[in-house]
């Protein structure tokens, strides 16, 4: 068997047509994963009880299980957690259980790059904002925010780049993204075509891959201010 | 103009503040001495609510707090009154000199940027940083910092200044630097609660020097009283021990 340019370009529009379904997935898991991940965050920081200890154990068991596994736990466990409380999934697609699942997992993976950069901002810093009569907000945002930022853009840099990855096992669960799209090619032509089908694949996560580490190369420079006047340039 | 009462403040059942009362007048200089451990910081922080006392209440000519029902609204009306500086300078390290001297000024006080350049020009002119503005903290020696901190306070127009050690966290020949600044400002009728170890300017710039020992406050009174006549055992006795130190770090100078 060799490769077929020819066949490749022909498969290419199959999967610019669910390119947008995936993007969806990593906007929304990521945005939300991150917004979760804050919140998170704020309650390990503050040491909130009982729900502190419960987002340890919640960070613990995402850490330490792969990520199929977690999937596969939302999608059939998830219905059944809720109906306990009254609220019916049945009619969910397999792409929100998709979404829930990537928004759980980074919700976690998130929360361990943020704390740490969290309390890089030496207490000092904030209780000097918090002498001057700053609320909390203020502090957080025009203070501790903006430090934050610098020291933890790289590992949530990496942590987009893992995202991506990750949507490639939602086909498991019946999402018809683009690894979805690869299966049903591979299928239909009875897995003669195996090696063309994976590397058009391989090909455009690379490309998505890339343009996401540019977005965030850009970023990572626009806030290099912050790590010359912190002393952290490396 | 701003009046402690009763105030306490224990860490895990152990009592640091037992009782503190204390009145200061509009222009005071307060000093603080005492021996380590025994709650100046405590106090100050009190002051400023960075630690929640247990029991106490503070009151200004217009204005009263009682620790145990403090609203968050109370809390910062409380800050906005009070500045602090700082041992550790702790200035805001994502930001120039004169940016940490506006930054409040924008945010807690809603003046806008111009009007907080102009005030910060003159605070930072006052301190002599004239020619720092645009330094970031990494870039500022430790005098320069606790300058820029001192401004920082200033710039606020707060009824009282706190200063924790502020020259304590200094090599010693950035300690003159910092001292006449706060000599300065003291001079110019400023309120200021100071805890510090340097005696000889504690006796100099102070209107009232206020001993405390173990939580309480053993003696208060005018410098001249005491330093040179101390009705209190204790007070003689941790100025005696202290006197033989400060010797030798005037020699050092
Ligand atoms: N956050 C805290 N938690 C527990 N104990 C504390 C805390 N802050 C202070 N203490 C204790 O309270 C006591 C008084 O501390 P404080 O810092 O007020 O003393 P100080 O008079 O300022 O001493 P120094 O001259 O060394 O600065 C000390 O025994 C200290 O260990
Ligand atoms: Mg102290």
């Amino acid at each position: 068997m060799k490769m077929d340019f020819g066949y490749m370009i022909k498969i290419l529009p199959g999967f610019i047509s669910v390119l947008p379904l995936t993007l969806v997935v990593i906007l929304c898991s990521g945005l939300f994963g991150f917004l979760l991940s804050v919140l998170v965050t704020g309650i390990r920081i503050k040491r909130v009880k009982i729900f502190s200890p419960l987002m340890e154990l919640y960070i613990s068991f995402t850490r330490s299980t792969p990520i199929l596994l977690q999937m596969l736990l939302v999608y059939y466990g998830l219905p059944v957690v809720l109906s306990l409380i009254g609220i019916n999934i049945n009619n969910w697609s397999g792409t929100l259980f998709a979404i829930a699942t990537l928004v759980l997992h980074n919700g976690a993976f998130l929360s361990e790059i943020l704390r740490p950069a969290y309390l890089a901002v030496d207490e000092g810093q904030k209780e000097a904002a918090d002498s001057l009569g700053f609320t909390s907000f203020q502090k957080l945002t025009r203070i501790v925010f903006p430090q934050v930022l610098p020291v933890a853009l790289p590992g949530l840099g990496n942590a987009l780049i893992y995202l991506i990855q990750d949507t490639s096992i939602l086909f498991i669960i019946g999402v018809v993204d683009i690894m979805g799209t690869a299966n049903n090619l591979i299928s239909n032509d009875f897995g003669s075509r195996q090696i063309d089908v994976f590397l058009t694949v391989a090909l455009i996560y690379w490309a998505i891959s890339y343009m996401a580490d540019k977005f965030i190369k850009y970023f990572e420079r626009k806030t290099a201010r912050y790590h010359l006047e912190n002393g952290l340039t490396r | 103009m701003l009046a402690l009462k009763n105030i306490h403040k224990s860490f895990n059942d152990h009592e640091i503040l037992k009782g503190i009362d204390l009145k200061i007048n509009k222009g005071d200089v307060v000093t603080i001495i005492g021996p380590s451990g025994t709650g100046k910081t405590t106090l100050l922080r009190c002051v400023n609510y960075l630690e929640k006392p247990d029991e106490g209440e503070i009151a200004f000519s217009d204005f009263q707090l009682n620790y145990q029902s403090v609203k968050r609204k109370d809390i910062l009306r409380l800050r906005r009154r009070t500045a602090m500086v700082f041992q550790q300078y702790n200035l805001f390290k994502n930001k120039t000199a004169i940016e940490n001297v506006m930054e409040a000024q924008i945010v807690v006080q809603k003046k806008s940027k111009k009007a907080a350049y102009e005030k910060s020009l003159e605070e930072l002119n006052r301190v002599g940083l004239a020619d720092k503005l645009d330094a970031y903290p990494s870039q500022l020696s430790g005098g320069q910092q606790q300058r820029v901190s001192i401004a920082r306070a200033l710039a606020m127009e707060p009824e009282i200044i706190l200063f924790d050690e502020p020259t304590s966290a200094l090599d010693p020949e950035l300690v003159g630097e910092v001292l006449n600044v706060i000599d300065q400002i003291a001079r110019s009728g400023v309120t200021i609660l100071l805890v510090t170890h340097e005696m000889s300017f504690a006796q100099n710039i102070s209107t009232k020097i206020v001993f405390m020992d173990q939580g309480k406050i053993v003696e208060e009174g005018p410098p001249s009283q005491i330093f040179n006549h101390s009705r209190e055992k204790r007070t003689k006795e941790f100025l005696s021990h202290f006197n033989s130190n400060y010797t030798k770090i005037t020699t050092a100078k």
